[in-house]
This record gives C-alpha cells, sequence and structure tokens, in this order.
C-alpha cells in the first residue's frame, strides 16, 4: 500500500485560517493520528484528504496518485480511500450486507464475487449472523463495526477514521480501540485517524501528530510527544502536566538545571534550552513525594482524591502548587517532594 | 478474537474506482437548465407582448406603451384595484386575526380535543378550492339554501355574500389554513419557558397571551399578514363565482373577463395588467423576505410538541371554545361540502319543497354523458398523476443539486422552485400562451394537453420543494460522503441513497401535487382548448353557462378523489415508514 504526503496544506473559511501549512507523511502500513481540540483543523485535514474538502494551497499525494495540487483535484469517489464516519452514516435503507457490498457493486464487481467478498468482510468484523439486519437494530459498537467493513471492503489504498469511538461509551470503547487496532495490524491498513481523545491517540498509534489552531505542533511516536512534548499546548493537552518556571544553568554531561525559588538546588533537565530563562513541564506521576523527613524538598499536602488506581494530590511547594500522582495513601500536610532528574523536559 | 492475517486467493480487491466519461455536472447543468427555463421563461414573452403594438402572431408592430395607457384609461380597471385591495384588506385582517386565534387555542391552550382541531383546520388546503366556492354558494350564496331559509322562511334580513365583506369572509376561511400553519410553526419553535416565566410572575392566561405570546409572533404574523395579501391580489375564483351577480370584478377576473370577451383577441393591455399586478406581488413578497428570517420562508407543520408544557388554563370557557371551534370548521367546511353533494342531486335549491322531492340524477348523467365533462375528468387525471409524479422527479432532483451538490450554479436554484407559487396564475398562465406562441417548441405543446400540463406543474413545483427540501435538511451529509468515498459518483449517490431514503417525502410531495393538480386552474384558463379541458376551468365555464348541477357533481367527484388519493397516500406512507 502507497504512503500519504500532505505538502504545505492551507485552507481558510471566510476568512478565518483552519489550515496552516501543514506537512506531513504517513508511511506504508503506518497509523497516524491527527490529535486535537475540536476546531483545532484535524478534521479539516482529513477531509481534505477524502476530497470533500479542497484546499486553498498545498498537495496531497497518495503514492504516486495527485489527489490534489497541480491544478487536479481528484473526487472523492475517485480516490479510493476507505472511511469511518464519526456518525458512522450507515445508509438506513440497506441492510447490512447491502451497505458493505455497496462500495463492491459501484466498482462492478461480479455479484458471486461481491458476495463472497461480503462474507469474508462481515466475518472480519464478526457480524456475519448480521448480515440481513437493518441499521436500527443493530447496537452502537455493531454499527460500528458495519461501517468499518464498509470501508475496508473494496481494499482501499488507506483508511480514514474520523473520530469513530466518540460515539461508543467507555468500557465498549476500549474493546474497540484494541480490536480496531489489531484488525489493522493484520490487515496491514495505512491508517489516519482523528481523534480528540488523548488516550486513544496513545494506545493505537504509530505516530501521533498533535494539532492546534490550524498549526501542527508536535509530531512522533506516542512516548516522544507524552514525554518530550516541546509545546505546553501539547503537554497540557496530551496527559496532566505541572509547568515551572526559573533561571536556566548549565548544568552536568551536557544538560539544563532548572533554578526556581522554591527549587533553589535546582531541576535537572534533558535536553538543551537557550536564553536565560526557561519554563518545564514535569508529569504529575513523574514527581515523588513521601511523608519522610529528609531528602527533596518541603511541600504540604493541600487536596487529596482518590482515584481507584492512584492517588491525586494538590500539593503546595512555597508558592507554587502542583499535581502529583502517587500509589501512597498520604494525609493532608506537611511532606518531601523530589523531581528526579531526567524527567523534566523545556517546553516553548 | 481472530483475524485472518491472509486474504484468500479467489476473493481480490475489485480495481479501484476510474473517472467517469461524462461528468456529473453535465445532467446537474441540464436538471439546471430545465427548472430555470419553465420558471424564468414564461415571463420574457410575457412583457414582452405587453409592449408591442399588435400581437406577436401578427406581421408587423412596434414597441409602444400603449397597452399600458389603454389599460389606465379603463375606469373598470380602477374600480377592479379598487374592489381588490378592499377584498384583500378584509380577507387579510380577517384571515390573520382568526388563525392567529386558531393556533394559539390549539397549540398553547387546554382545549378539549385540540389534537383533532389540529388535522381538520388545516383540511380546506387540501379541499378543492372550486368545490369549496361552490358549496359556499349553495348554502350562504344568494339563492343558497341557508340564505332562502332565513330570508324567505324567517322573513330575516340577510347577509350577502357576493358583496365585497361576503366575498372577503369566504377569502379568509380559504387562507385562514395558511395564517395557522405559519403561527403553529412559529409557536412550534419559540421557548414556552418564556410564557412558564410569565405566569411564574402572576399572569393569568389572558395576560400571557396578549403580553408575552402575541409579542413573541410578531415577526410571523407580519410575514403571514404580507403573504395572505399577496394571495388575495390574485384570486380569481371567488369573484368569478360570488363577485358575478352583483357584477363585482376583481383584478384577476377583470384580465380573464377582457381575455374571453374582448372585442379583439388576446388584447395587449391584458399582458400589461399582468405585468403589473406581477411587479406590485413580486415586490410585496420581496418585502416579506426583508421582514422575516430565512427559517420562516416555508410553512412547516411543526410536529414538535411542547414536551413537559403545561397549557394555559381556558378554565370555564373551556368548553365553550372548543365548541365554538367545532361550529367554525362546521359552517365552513362541512355544511358546504354536504350543499355541494345537495346541489349535485336536486332539481332546484328551493327551501319551499324538501329536497327529497326535487331529487333528480340529472346532474350526474349529464357528466356521464356529456364528453366535454367526461374528458375533463380524465384529463384531469392525467395531469395530477402523470404531471404530479413527473414533478416530484424534477424537483427531487432539481433540491439535491441546490443542496446537495457542487453544481457551481446550485445557489439559484432554491429561488427558481420558490418563486413560480408566488407568481399570481393567470399571469403565468398568460405568460405561458405567450411562450408557446412565440417558440416553435411551444408549437408541440400549444394544441395539446402538454401545453396545460407544464403550466401546471410548474405553477405548482414549490410545493413539491416545500415538502422535499426540510426531509433532506434532515439527512446527515455523511450519508453522501460516505457513497461518494465509497467510490459512486454524484448520480449514483442520488439515486441509491439519497432518493431511497426520500421516499416518504417523494410520497408526500406527489400526494400534495396530485391534489393541488386536480384543483387548480387558474395558470390554465388561457390556455384551455376544446379537446383539452381540465376540471377547473370546465367547472368555471359551465357555471358562466348558468348550468349549475353538473358543476356541483364535478366538484363533489373532484373532492372524493381528493379524499380516496389522501386515505390512499396516508396507508402507502404509513407503510412505508414502518420500513
Amino acid at each position: 500500500m502507497p504512503d500519504i504526503r500532505v505538502d504545505h496544506l492551507s485552507k481558510s473559511f471566510s476568512g478565518t485560517k483552519v489550515l496552516d501549512d501543514i506537512s506531513f507523511t504517513v508511511k506504508d502500513k503506518e497509523f497516524v493520528t491527527l490529535l486535537g481540540p475540536s476546531g483545532c483543523g484535524k478534521t479539516t485535514t482529513l477531509m481534505c484528504i477524502a476530497g470533500f474538502q479542497t484546499p486553498d494551497h498545498g498537495r496531497i499525494a497518495c503514492g504516486d496518485d495527485t489527489f490534489v495540487g497541480d491544478r487536479i483535484d481528484r473526487p472523492a469517489e475517485q480516490r479510493n480511500l476507505g472511511i469511518v464516519f464519526q456518525s458512522y452514516a450507515i445508509w438506513p435503507h440497506m441492510t447490512v450486507a447491502q451497505n458493505v457490498a455497496f462500495p463492491l457493486r459501484v466498482r462492478k464487481m461480479s455479484k458471486p464475487a461481491t458476495r463472497a467478498r461480503v462474507a469474508e468482510v462481515l466475518a472480519l468484523v464478526e457480524l456475519g449472523a448480521l448480515a440481513g439486519r437493518y441499521p436500527h437494530q443493530l447496537s452502537g459498537g455493531q454499527q460500528q463495526r458495519v461501517a468499518l467493513a464498509r470501508a475496508i471492503a473494496p481494499s482501499p489504498a488507506v483508511l480514514l477514521l474520523d473520530e469513530p469511538f466518540s460515539n461508543l461509551d467507555a468500557k465498549l470503547r476500549e474493546r474497540a480501540r484494541d480490536w480496531l487496532q489489531e484488525l489493522q495490524h493484520a490487515l496491514g491498513l495505512t491508517t489516519v485517524f482523528v481523534t480528540h481523545d488523548q488516550d486513544e491517540a496513545l494506545s493505537m498509534s504509530d505516530r501521533i501528530l498533535v494539532m492546534n489552531g490550524g498549526h501542527l505542533l508536535r509530531e512522533g511516536t506516542p512516548e516522544e510527544v507524552y514525554r518530550r512534548p516541546g509545546a505546553r499546548f501539547v503537554a497540557e493537552f496530551v496527559g496532566q502536566c505541572n509547568f515551572l518556571t526559573g533561571a536556566v544553568r548549565a548544568g552536568p554531561d551536557g544538560g539544563a538545571v532548572l533554578i526556581t525559588a522554591e527549587f533553589g538546588d535546582g531541576i535537572a533537565v534533558q535536553g538543551r534550552h537557550d536564553g536565560p530563562r526557561g519554563t518545564i513541564a514535569v508529569r504529575p506521576e513523574d514527581i515523588e513525594i513521601s511523608s519522610g523527613v529528609e531528602g527533596g524538598t518541603e511541600a504540604s499536602v493541600l487536596h487529596a482524591s482518590y482515584l481507584g488506581d492512584h492517588y491525586h494530590y494538590r500539593v503546595a511547594v512555597g508558592a507554587t502548587q502542583l499535581s502529583v500522582h502517587s500509589s501512597r495513601p498520604l494525609a493532608p500536610g506537611p511532606v518531601r517532594l523530589r523531581i528526579p532528574p531526567g524527567v523534566a523536559t523545556f517546553v516553548d | 478474537m481472530t483475524i485472518m492475517t491472509e486474504r484468500p486467493p479467489d476473493v481480490v480487491g475489485p480495481a479501484p474506482p476510474r473517472a467517469r466519461w461524462l461528468p456529473a455536472s453535465a445532467g446537474q447543468g441540464l436538471v439546471w437548465f430545465v427548472v430555470v427555463a419553465l420558471v424564468v421563461g414564461p415571463f420574457f414573452p410575457l412583457v414582452y407582448s405587453s409592449l408591442r403594438s399588435k400581437p406577436i402572431y401578427l406581421p408587423g408592430g412596434t414597441f409602444t406603451l400603449a397597452a399600458y395607457r389603454t389599460l389606465f384609461a379603463d375606469p373598470l380597471f380602477w374600480q377592479a384595484v379598487r374592489n381588490t385591495v378592499g377584498f384583500a384588506l378584509g380577507a387579510t385582517v380577517l384571515a390573520v386575526a382568526g388563525g392567529t386565534a386558531l393556533a394559539i387555542l390549539c397549540a398553547r391552550t387546554n382545549l378539549p380535543g385540540r389534537k383533532a382541531y389540529r388535522l381538520l383546520l388545516i383540511a380546506p388546503i387540501v379541499i378543492p378550492p372550486l368545490g369549496l366556492i361552490v358549496g359556499w354558494l349553495a348554502i350562504y350564496g344568494p339563492g343558497g339554501y341557508l340564505t332562502q331559509v332565513v330570508s324567505t322562511n324567517l322573513h330575516l334580513p340577510v347577509w350577502n355574500l357576493s358583496s365585497i365583506p361576503g366575498m372577503s369572509l369566504l377569502g379568509a376561511v380559504i387562507t385562514i389554513p395558511v395564517v395557522y400553519l405559519t403561527v403553529q410553526a412559529a409557536l412550534a419553535g419559540t421557548d414556552s419557558s418564556l410564557e412558564d416565566a410569565a405566569r411564574s410572575a402572576g399572569a393569568r392566561p389572558w395576560r400571557v397571551i396578549t403580553r408575552v405570546t402575541l409579542p413573541m409572533l410578531r415577526p410571523a404574523l407580519v410575514n403571514c399578514t404580507v403573504l395572505i395579501f399577496a394571495l388575495c391580489l390574485e384570486i380569481l375564483g371567488i369573484p368569478l363565482f360570488l363577485g358575478a351577480p352583483s357584477n363585482i370584478d376583481f383584478y384577476a377576473s377583470y384580465l380573464y373577463r377582457s381575455w374571453s370577451s374582448g372585442a379583439n383577441p388576446d388584447p395587449a393591455f391584458v399582458s400589461a395588467g399582468a405585468v403589473l399586478l406581477l411587479v406590485v406581488v413580486s415586490g410585496l413578497l420581496i418585502l416579506r423576505a426583508r421582514l422575516s428570517g430565512s427559517e420562516q420562508r416555508f410553512i412547516a407543520a411543526g410536529a414538535r410538541g411542547g414536551g413537559t408544557y403545561r397549557p394555559l388554563d381556558l378554565g370555564r370557557w373551556r368548553w365553550p371554545a372548543s365548541i365554538g371551534l367545532g361550529a367554525y370548521i362546521g359552517v365552513t367546511c362541512v355544511i358546504p361540502l354536504l350543499g355541494l353533494v345537495l346541489m349535485s342531486c336536486v332539481k332546484a335549491l328551493t327551501t319551499l319543497v324538501a329536497p327529497w322531492h326535487l331529487f333528480t340524477a340529472d346532474a350526474w348523467h349529464t357528466v356521464a354523458s356529456d364528453p366535454t365533462l367526461r374528458r375533463s375528468i380524465t384529463n384531469s387525471l392525467l395531469i395530477a398523476g402523470g404531471g404530479g409524479a413527473a414533478t416530484v422527479l424534477l424537483v427531487a432532483a432539481a433540491t439535491l443539486i441546490a443542496h446537495r451538490s457542487g453544481f457551481p450554479l446550485r445557489r439559484t436554484l432554491a429561488p427558481a422552485l420558490i418563486y413560480p407559487r408566488a407568481v399570481p396564475g393567470v399571469i403565468l398562465g398568460i405568460g405561458f400562451f405567450w411562450t408557446y406562441l412565440m417558440f416553435t417548441p411551444g408549437a408541440l405543446v400549444r394544441n395539446n394537453l402538454w401545453g396545460e400540463a407544464i403550466a401546471l406543474c410548474v405553477r405548482n413545483l414549490t410545493l413539491a420543494y416545500v415538502v422535499i427540501y426540510p426531509s433532506l435538511a434532515r439527512i446527515n451529509a455523511e450519508f453522501d460522503r460516505a457513497a461518494r468515498s465509497s467510490g459512486a459518483g454524484w448520480w449514483t449517490v442520488a439515486r441509491r441513497i439519497l432518493l431511497p431514503i426520500l421516499r416518504p417525502a417523494l410520497l408526500a410531495a406527489f400526494v400534495l401535487m396530485f391534489i393541488t393538480l386536480l384543483g387548480d386552474y387558474d395558470p390554465v384558463v388561457f390556455l384551455q382548448k376544446p379537446g383539452t379541458e381540465v376540471l377547473g376551468v370546465t367547472m368555471l365555464q359551465t357555471w358562466q353557462r348558468g348550468v349549475v348541477g353538473p358543476v356541483a357533481a364535478l366538484a363533489v367527484i373532484q373532492v372524493v378523489i381528493v379524499a380516496i388519493v389522501l386515505l390512499l397516500g396516508a396507508r402507502v406512507l404509513r407503510r412505508l415508514r414502518r420500513a
């Protein structure tokens, strides 16, 4: 299967720039997620790839095929893509089998071959028994799988997923996530996935592209994006984060040290930073707190909430408040707090 | 779970879809052209003929304003204008006041039987207009049954339905459903918690209605006042049937009479009069569009109930109000329809002899034997069935292009689909008359039923649009996109996805078109020729010859056909919805 190349994509709606010079590549068999809040341009990007919106500038190509650019704008129906829409868009007047057969029939596939392929794809999504049902007789999870079966039935070049889990309840969503990921790997489908849910993005993607305000802010594997968000927005949007601003000094081993009023000894930060002052991001689960009296900085627990698998503490260090996750129960009051070297990272 | 990692070798994905040899926009352009040509086309010959010194089929002739001068010099024209304005003012005031009261009673109070009344009040929309007029004449007209009871038997002073106030009353009865639907839609769209707030502040029901409900309705009321006034300016049936005994002409009947009884045929000043009326009505409707928001362009019978809304308590007026409403429906619709049946089966309408002594099947016999009358029924059925189906198909395609395509000129389609119904029917009729004369393709349809069918269908295609568009707007646009991304071109999406989902709306549009085409007549009064009779015009012409019984019989037939079609339509619709 080919890769998708998006070059310098820009689009405005009545004067507002919704996409500002977006470029990225989705490699063959890769699962790439466009992550961002609503209105960040992720769906617009997807719809430009699908052919339902025409970018003002830029180029989109799939393998050797130019979809958009060089004065070409190939209609959506000739792009050979499979799309799962947010609403699933399963046609209510057709049965499950008819829905799945539709893309095959418009491609003039023979009747026996269509029947065989529909059966195969429905078996793949474990809906073989429901082929004769109408959409309103299906549960939300089943509808989603019909939508997926219909999208992959004609063996599309690329699979596009537009928030396909947003209409499922939390438990079902987790199951559907695992299942979709397995399927994607098994079929080796090049996939572009749009979501505003960081958990989905982190757990499913080979690579994540974080978008905001029409810009591409960060690109990388889930771990890279989570560990080294680069931008403050990314750090906040992907997981929770504490931010500390202070003076930057050179540290040992070519690293840096951030010094604030609360952390006079300095916090060892991975990576380099130009300029005398900087801001670092620290994940709540990376901060160590204990009820002991030795080591670390003096702090006090202001508020504790129990979240099942961990406690969430609001901790005051001097004038600063930090979020800390810990599996250990602690009573409100004085504690010791420590930010281990290497867990903090500079953000813009 | 298990996943097949390898695809069986015999099942290979099909080839990716290829570009089509003819782009979708070619077909879209064709539909666009047909709609725009049909809707806009007739106006050019109309204006042209009003500016020529001779009818356009005669050689010679120059550009001149003589037709307008002739029109303005005719005292009868000015009399007709005065009559029309008086009638329109009276009917508009009555209709807006009455329709608003009915809508508030049914939508916001605890009136007993309000659910049934909601349906019954819009019934006049489906009763053929001429049937209602003839029924009114049979009962309340100068020689009508009840009029005779009051004047001859009871020796009481009696009303005159053939006066301008009398005709205004009937005009209001005919237009009240339009007001009722507009106001009801506005009420369904406004938040009833505003009224609840007034009640919790201590206001009594009457105060809530006058201080909160009515002010909230102001945009809707202004909107339908202008609409009703414009509708009244073009009414033809009322002056022809009711005004004739008192020699009262309205604008439309003045044009019709001048046309059919003028010394020289096809007088240009009739075209001039039509152009003037077109300008006035278009101006009013532009004003209306300015005054009201874009959503209120459509009269929709909103089924949205108030949810948990607790209706205003009418107190001890509950039952009197309900009985009054029932009496209103009885007096305005049920009794006239019975009068219609009576009129078709008696030798003469008189209260001096009991009707069963006067029973005769003559009128029905005439309808069965007279080839003209019989032909008018079959012709009308042909136009209603064939024309209705063709119109629904064309309008459905045009609606999809207007709202679900990337066709460059799509935005011009919605106004083109709304405009014909805004144009007075007689004007459209005169326009088509000249169109058929001027253009060679017109000659193909001039002397057969096609010409009349086209005029009637174009005049009423707005109704199909008004039914289809709201249903289309409710269809998720991702349905189209899913089909497009599956490889289907625009026309395939329309044929395989959108039209099947729209089936109930298409059927409803067809039923409405059928009923309207069966009863409509004003666009074809200038087009009818021997052999191409349709029901409405035949009734009009037969009535003018003084033959009453067969007209009533034709009207009864019209009502019965409408009732059958409505019942069948409702049954099929229910089955479609269940599927």
